[in-house]
């Protein structure tokens, strides 16, 4: 019997639902404790010209007001280049950049004393587009390329050949709970963060460089969070570290809290891109080079920016073998919230720009796009990346083959036509994509993760690890994991908020790797407290039944040839009963035998030259299919996703109900992102699409009519736990089918290629059916006469 | 302050409470002073500790602050969830508030609570709360059938980020619905509803820290109130109005709530219109107009949420005077009246001569909206309403039309065309329909009239919409309901 497989519900399931889980906003405020806030920079780009802080400072309640001069330690920082200063100090990159922090004593006089600071700001020109940015060449990284074959002479070769260009645009997370930390400081200048943040670690140092103490002295906490997507990776940090300021100077709990209009205005979103891309194919859609120049929008500093390039080259390919392939990226550096991780981490932005490409190619060659994708799929013999990796455990040929069948592709298409062909009110597009999503971190060192796991003298077990739960279930899974290496049963183990005084330098909670990397780790951990126990047993053993001797050979696997299960522990190959788990821990106690144990993993067998562009990064790629078929008025350009049939390859899943609401959540904050989810900036910089009014996510109504998820059985990936595959990040790419479908529909109306940018707003699709309207006007009207 | 002049003739401050009397999950609360002047939530999570309610975007377009609001309704108490966060104290003298905690079952979790955890509805957890009070409001005891239609209607004031809504939709379906008890079953009335009822009828004036809260009991203290008391805001369901306070754009020092007026729910059909009194929630008028005229219920579907529709008032909509007020352009085509009642007299003004300017009107600042008089539709008459937004559920209009023509022998015989968010008031379309009147309604007559329709208009760029699509679409609706008519009238939207 194994837990691992089975559909177990969330472990704060039961809480979420009563309302009695706890939040870092739903904690009362300690003794003493301060709220904190900022007045940031009104301007994109400026200087502090005057700053008067008189009136705040005398008003009751206000207990602190601080500006860089303040910072014990580093005011500049960032996750991986030190490039942003936490406080303005010259100059003001981005709206809202923190100029003054002010702790008060409460919520209404925070209000009041933010309102009250007058400052005045020379205002600079700021840079607002990637354009602009290209044009000044203000980049924040150098030039990253990944190359095979002759690009350009294969282009110049290709019977045909296609250039375009294609805006993506960003995406805000909308975590339902916004950003917050609380710090409490302890004594010798210690200090105890609670984060709602995807990297403990990263807090614990980024809030030690500010106040200039060691890292030991800072312990992070992340109890869980109210979403992240990636956007608590590195960007909860700046909450914890205007908190740990106002803690440091004060000598008292502080929390910093953004409401949900500052958090969307002043954080960091997934990158906008713009993509110049040149294609050159045969008469076939056979596709014998691809050329993609990627711009993104880093925002004033690097933040997590390089990585989020990287990954979108290394996913410019998705599912698809180009002989002659080069993908380069810059990373422009603009005047706005430093952008940052958001699910799929560039993947997302690489996989469009290709899927893009395949529309427009489809077009030109007047095939099917369908036919197009699967002629350049993955196969034998055309397997390997432009970056030298195998793709191994190739399941795309095989899903797009199913979900062909499946979904009634090629019957729905013909119907499709007919429709588009009679009907003056709507226009229907179908379209199915891929993605093959390279699982590891790109940055080698993130891909280890350590645990703790504890037995107490009654049996339970507590585990934690360097994963954070955001939602997406990975204390589930370890619990499951845990409950079966130790052969206990699910409800013996807990798992524990994450805290860097349990599990230092951990990885963040990030590129879908929570469950790999310390499931592997929490393997790690119970097999050294099963063999330790597993030698207790055979004492155990030999003195209840001094005969049974063949207990001290191995007859299998299990160490000692002790089998563990379901809270009892036996010897294996003998029938007899076995004794409770519970005894055998406490006689491993009495026998001084340690009932702790730390656990460590680090993946094997990968390794990139990111300045060659070579190598094999990922240890294994997550593939999956969706087919989406939309309605579009032809009036109105408002688009209803009237199907969508989704078939993912996730291995074997260990918790099948987690992972379906991974799916289907990620597919649907993907359709998000290419349809309604419009970030808009006035020519100033400032965000107009700032909260749940302006901007929209997904709503309940805007789900597919008809949504059928499927997962196609795959036990060959050997090598991940459990045999599963990692699903967080990876059915939020094929959310691009619904952008695809968009453009087939407009390519129906055309009977050509139509550009569009991404997200495919109303607005943006009327007006290409206007601007189709007027192109065809001239043949319409002669053919009516 | 109140003005000696005000209120102070009219109503000797004895008879009125200085405090508002607010039940929570059964239990009975004074609140007095400044906090009259604080939203529910806040108070609900930091002084009540209830922290079950979540607070996403206090305003009302997310739903996790979602609450049960129950009020005395002839002998019972009728409860609706609305959004907490946008309710303010001082609206809600003599209501019940109902949080998650307050539908926890003795046995543990309710039924709709057990079918989240085991159907995966939950993720982070953050939303959870808002949908399992919207979900047990839905599924309350009652024999009907609930289709998942109905189910996604009901939902639509709720946001999930994490779950992609299927697993929330597949736990509403699994929720064993003869174990939902009726919140009447968790707090009986009759332990409450004497003193709600006694405390929502009384006067209430609540004067502290230089702000002053006034809840009338007739007509006459409430205009003289509002005379009295220039900038006065007027506070009914307070959707809009909370969201001003709460994101600090407006801080009214004076507040005039209608709650306790006499005859203000009241609700008259008759055969050529419906007359709504004041206090007419929109989630009320829309359950009329169902009956009455299908294409208005059909379209308030689309206005706000559930949650706001049962706060929301009618007259409250009108009196806002958005550009982008939804109920606005229906009214306008059908010719509505709106009453309003002063001091001393009463008179009707069409809503077509209410509007005087970006939110200017006739009314005066001694007069209320009291009721709002809609005409029907005659038979055969072509009434059509068209709302676009960046997304179709709880989003404010981007453009909105509505369109009545009376036809005869396919010419239009008469027509009254107008306009949302195309400029500072909602538009009549007066040249486009004289041009109309004696025409069909084709291709032929839109190519020539298409530069009338917009001469009349002046759309702007903003976060909803540019000009250029306002544009199109102040043509495009024009042409799709040309269409609709002449493939035999599919409906509004519907494929043709």
């Amino acid at each position: 019997m194994s837990y691992v497989g089975k559909n177990i519900p969330h472990d704060s399931a039961a809480g979420h639902a009563a309302g009695e889980s706890v939040f870092l906003d739903d904690v009362p405020p300690m003794h003493g404790e301060v709220f904190v806030g900022i007045v940031g920079s009104p301007v994109a780009r400026g200087r502090v010209q005057s700053l008067d802080l008189a009136a705040a400072r005398n008003m009751p309640g206000v207990v602190g007001l601080y500006t860089h001069k303040d910072v014990p330690g580093s005011n500049r920082f960032g996750p991986v280049v030190h490039d942003e200063d936490l406080l303005v100090v010259d100059e003001a990159q981005f709206i809202g950049h923190p100029i003054v922090v002010i702790a008060a004593k409460s919520r209404e006089v925070l209000a009041a004393a933010r309102r009250a600071v007058r400052l005045e700001m020379e205002e600079l020109d700021p840079v607002l587009s990637i354009e602009r940015a290209i044009t000044l060449e203000q980049f924040l990284s150098p030039l990253r390329k990944i190359e095979r074959g002759d690009v350009d002479r294969a282009l110049a070769a290709a019977p045909h050949s296609l250039e375009g260009v294609f805006d993506i645009g960003g995406q805000e997370h909308f975590y339902l709970e916004s950003q917050i930390g609380i710090v409490v400081p302890g004594e010798n200048r210690t200090f105890t963060v609670h984060s709602s943040t995807q990297h403990t670690s990263e807090v614990q140092a980024l809030v030690a460089e500010v106040l200039g103490v060691p890292f030991n002295h800072v312990n992070c906490i992340c109890k869980r969070m109210g979403g992240g997507f990636g956007g608590k990776e590195t960007q909860a940090a700046q909450p914890a570290m205007l908190a740990a300021l106002a803690a440091y100077h004060l000598n008292r709990p502080a929390r910093f809290a953004y409401s949900k209009d500052d958090d969307m205005r002043f954080t960091g979103k997934r990158h906008p891109f713009k993509v110049f891309w040149r294609a050159g194919f045969d008469g076939d859609g056979s596709i014998l080079a691809a050329d993609f120049k990627l711009y993104s929008d880093g925002g004033c500093s690097t933040d997590l920016s390089m990585a989020v390039m990287e990954r979108a080259l290394l996913h410019a390919d998705n599912a698809y073998f180009i002989p002659n392939f080069r993908a380069t990226g810059r990373v422009c550096k603009t005047n706005l919230p430093s952008n940052t991780a958001f699910r799929g981490f560039g993947g997302p932005q690489g996989v469009a720009a290709i899927e893009n490409l395949i529309e427009d190619v489809a077009v030109a060659a007047k095939i099917d796009a369908l036919d197009v994708r699967q002629s350049n799929v993955y196969r034998a013999g055309h397997d390997e990346t432009p970056y030298r990796q195998r793709v191994g455990n190739n399941t795309l040929p095989e899903l797009f083959a199913k979900l062909r069948l499946d979904c009634s592709y090629d019957a729905r298409r013909r119907e499709i036509d007919r429709y588009n062909a009679h009907s003056r009110s709507h226009i229907k597009g179908l379209s199915l994509t891929a993605v093959k999503f390279g699982i590891s971190f790109t940055r080698k060192a993130l891909n280890q993760g350590n645990a703790l796991v504890n037995i107490y003298t009654d049996g339970s077990v507590v585990v934690s690890t360097g994963a954070t739960e955001m939602g997406q279930g990975v204390n589930t899974r370890l619990r499951q994991i845990a409950a079966d290496e130790l052969g206990v049963t699910y409800e013996r183990v807990i798992v524990t908020a994450t805290s860097t005084e349990k599990n230092n330098n951990t990885s963040p909670t990030a590129a879908s790797s929570g469950t790999d990397l310390n499931g592997f780790a929490v393997i790690d951990a119970c097999q050294t407290l099963r063999e330790r126990l597993s030698e207790v047993a055979r004492r155990l053993f030999a003195e209840h039944d001094p005969s049974g001797g063949d207990v001290a050979t191995p007859l299998n696997d299990e160490p000692c040839g002790i089998l563990f299960s379901q809270g009892s522990v036996s010897r294996s190959g003998s029938a007899g009963p076995g004794i409770a788990f519970t005894k055998l821990v406490q006689r491993a106690y009495e026998d001084r035998v340690d009932l702790g144990a730390r656990g460590f993993y680090f993946t094997p067998d990968i390794g990139f030259d990111k300045e060659t562009g070579e190598g094999s990064p990922f240890y294994y790629f997550t593939n999956g299919v969706a087919c989406s078929e939309v309605l579009i008025d032809r009036f109105t350009g408002e688009l209803r996703v009237s199907r969508v049939d989704l078939l993912m390859d996730i291995g074997e899943s260990i918790n099948p109900g987690i992972d379906r609401g991974q799916i289907t959540g990620a597919f649907v904050q993907g359709m998000g992102w290419v349809t309604a989810e419009e970030l808009k900036y006035s020519d100033k910089g400032v965000l107009l699409s700032y909260s749940p009014t302006t901007y929209k996510i997904p709503n309940i109504s805007d789900l597919p009519d008809v949504f059928n998820v499927a997962l196609l059985p795959n036990d060959a990936c050997v090598q991940s736990i459990k045999r599963s595959k990692a699903v967080g990040e990876p059915p939020l790419l094929l959310g691009f089918s619904v952008f695809a479908a968009v453009k087939d529909a407009l390519r129906s109306l055309a009977g050509q290629r139509v550009e569009l940018a991404l997200p495919a707003t109303h607005e943006r699709i009327a007006l290409a059916i206007a601007r189709i309207a007027v192109s065809n006007q001239p043949v319409a009207t002669s053919a009516s006469r | 302050m109140i003005e000696s002049d005000g209120v102070s003739d009219a109503v000797p401050s004895s008879q009125l409470k200085d405090h508002l009397t607010i039940f929570v999950n059964g239990k009975r609360h004074m609140v007095r002073g400044l906090d009259a002047f604080r939203p529910l939530t806040d108070w609900l999570r930091y002084d009540l500790h209830l922290t079950g309610t979540k607070v996403v975007c206090a305003e009302g377009d997310c739903g996790s602050c979602t609450v049960m609001i129950g009020r005395g309704v002839d002998g019972r108490i009728a409860y609706a969830p609305v959004c907490g966060c946008i309710q303010y104290l001082l609206q809600l003298d003599g209501a019940h508030v109902v949080t998650i905690e307050g539908l926890k079952y003795a046995g543990g979790l309710n039924p709709v609570q057990q079918a989240f955890v085991e159907c995966h509805g939950a993720q982070c957890g953050f939303c959870t709360p808002g949908f399992v009070v919207a979900v047990h409001s839905l599924l309350e005891p009652s024999s009907e059938a609930i289709d998942a239609c109905a189910v996604k209607r009901s939902l639509t004031g709720n946001l999930c980020r994490c779950t992609g809504y299927e697993p929330i939709l597949n736990a509403v379906e699994g929720v064993d619905r003869a174990a939902v008890q009726s919140v009447d079953a968790l707090f009986p009335p009759e332990t409450i509803l004497e003193e709600m009822t006694a405390a929502a009828r009384e006067g209430v004036l609540i004067a502290a820290g230089g702000r002053s809260f006034f809840k009338p009991v007739t007509i006459r203290q409430a205009v003289e109130f509002r005379a009295g008391n220039p900038g006065c805001a007027i506070i009914a369901g307070g959707t809009d109005l909370g969201v001003q306070m709460n994101k600090g754009m407006r801080t009214p020092m004076s507040i005039l709530s209608t709650a306790a007026l006499p005859d203000w729910q009241w609700l008259d059909v008759s055969n050529d219109a419906i007359t709504f009194a004041g206090g007419v929630t929109l989630s009320v008028v829309q359950d009329v107009l169902r009956e009455e005229i299908a294409e208005c219920a059909e379209f308030l579907e689309w206005f706000g949420s559930p949650q706001i529709r049962n706060a929301g008032t009618l007259a409250g909509n009108l009196a806002n005077a958005s550009p982008i007020g939804d109920m606005l352009p229906p009214l306008m085509v059908l010719d509505a009246e709106i009453i309003l009642t002063g001091a001393t007299c009463e008179r009707a003004v069409s809503i077509n001569d209410f509007y005087t300017g970006y939110r200017q009107t006739v009314m005066r600042n001694d007069e209320l909206i009291t009721g709002v008089r809609v005409p029907r539709p005659a038979e055969g008459d072509v009434f059509r309403l068209y709302k676009v937004s960046k997304r179709k559920d709880l989003d404010i209009s981007t453009f909105s039309a509505a369109v009545w023509m009376q036809m005869c022998g396919g010419q239009i015989i008469d027509c009254r065309l107008a306009y949302g968010g195309v400029g500072p008031t909602v538009v009549r379309l007066r040249k486009t329909e004289a041009l109309l009147r004696g025409r069909p309604l084709d291709d032929e007559t839109l190519d020539e009239l298409q530069e009338t329709v917009l001469s009349e208009i002046t759309p702007i760029s903003d976060v909803r919409g540019s000009d250029s699509y306002r544009n199109l679409l102040a043509v495009n609706v024009l042409r799709r309901l040309a269409l609709e008519m002449a493939s035999g009238d599919a409906g509004s939207s519907k494929p043709v």
